[in-house]
């Protein structure tokens, strides 16, 4: 999967907040609040082609957690990516 | 004929020829009118003809019923933008601009929304071009009281230009700054100051003054009235929606997140429900004056 062209993640006074921005995504007209992890994982993939098993190594990398919570952690947060329109499987 | 306009600090200019009908529309101007510049912000140059052009749509905001109509698009380089009063009237100017808003030609249709379309054009142009220069161009009702100003956000209808009403009446020593499209400046020395503007909407307001911020309130309307604090998330969703500026480009989107931080970082964000009445504007003072005198 991948992050849709347009969206991008804003620190906005120590929130997490991504937008939709550019020619493609200008009539989006929500915001997306991203907590710690949640902005850690975007970080680690936006410029790219990425799995669940991705999300859940940096998951790994950055909390000390096992790798079965991780990868439900990452199914969850994917999940909700894609169906808040900011991920394309 | 070259107009020249300072709002809120920025010059620009509106070039037109000197038989045009519209030169004796531009009343709401005169209060800003100033010295032609060698280096304007913009010029907005109105013209009988505009140049081929391939169109391709980038932005049709879904209007909701009264709201004027701005479609956006692209022709290689250039932007091309319609304008309508409201959707179902036709198209009362065409604009042509260059890639970063510093020329733009204007093809007014003469008769009863040639004004708009002149204002419409400038307003465009005025919010495009200052979006990296710590301006924002706002929607909202503004008044000031006690040498501060009040800023009243929120959707068309929501209440903002009849809640300022009831401070006009309720509140001693309120006058109205802009009832739809003031300006907002982080000056230099990093305070926030909001400017009256040439653009009011339906109410002819448009003083060249300028105050401090005391508070932005989201007008909500309700069976009570009560005012609290917004978070940092709720304030950034009001002041984002609010801004005219435009995201499609990255560094105009930087510029405009830039300023909206400045502007959360030092005012105050507050909610309003409220009833039309006394009552609110009474609760609207009291709830921001202490917070602003503090």
């Amino acid at each position: 999967m991948r992050i849709i062209e347009g969206f991008k993640l804003r620190n906005i006074c120590g929130e997490h907040v991504v937008t939709g921005e550019g020619l493609t995504q200008i009539n989006f007209n929500k915001l997306i609040s991203l907590n710690e992890s949640a902005a850690i994982l975007w970080e680690a993939v936006c410029d790219k082609e990425f799995s669940v098993s991705d999300l859940a190594d940096v998951l790994v990398e950055n909390y000390e957690i096992d790798r079965e919570t991780a990868e439900k952690d990452s199914q969850a947060i994917a999940t909700k990516w894609i169906e808040a329109g900011v991920v394309a499987e | 004929m070259i107009h020249a306009y300072k709002v809120a600090g920025h010059t620009f200019h509106l070039e037109m020829p000197d038989d045009s009908p519209l030169e004796a529309l531009l009343g709401q101007y005169e209060p800003f009118v100033t010295e032609t510049s060698s280096e304007p912000l913009f010029t907005v140059s109105v013209c009988d003809t505009l140049p081929q052009l391939n169109p391709v749509p980038v932005y049709d905001v879904p209007t909701e019923p009264g709201e004027p109509v701005v479609k956006l698009y692209r022709s290689g380089e250039l932007w091309y933008a319609e304008m309508a009063v409201w959707s179902g009237r036709p198209v009362c100017a065409r604009m042509v601009s260059d890639s970063d808003f510093r020329n733009a030609s204007v093809k007014v249709e003469s008769g009863r929304d040639a004004l708009f379309g002149i204002n419409n054009s400038l307003m465009l142009m005025f919010a495009f071009s200052t979006a990296g220069l710590d301006t924002l161009e706002l929607h909202a009702s503004v008044v000031a009281h006690a040498g501060k100003a009040f800023l009243f956000l929120g959707r068309s209808g929501a209440g903002k230009s009849t809640h300022s009403r009831q401070w006009l009446e309720y509140i001693r020593g309120t006058h109205l700054l802009n009832d739809d499209n003031p300006v907002l400046r982080v000056m230099e020395d990093g305070s926030i100051r909001v400017f009256g503007s040439p653009w009011s909407g339906k109410t002819p307001c448009y003083r060249n003054e300028d105050y401090p911020i005391g508070g932005f309130v989201s007008i909500r309307q309700s069976p009570r009235n009560e005012i609290s604090r917004l978070g940092v998330l709720e304030a950034y969703s009001l002041i984002y929606s609010s801004s005219s500026g435009f995201k499609a480009d990255s560094r105009m989107s930087d510029g405009l997140h830039a300023c909206f931080e400045k502007v959360i970082s030092a005012i105050p964000f507050y909610v309003l429900d409220c009833r039309p009445d006394r009552e609110a504007a009474v609760v609207c003072h009291d709830g921001v004056c202490e917070c602003s005198d503090r």
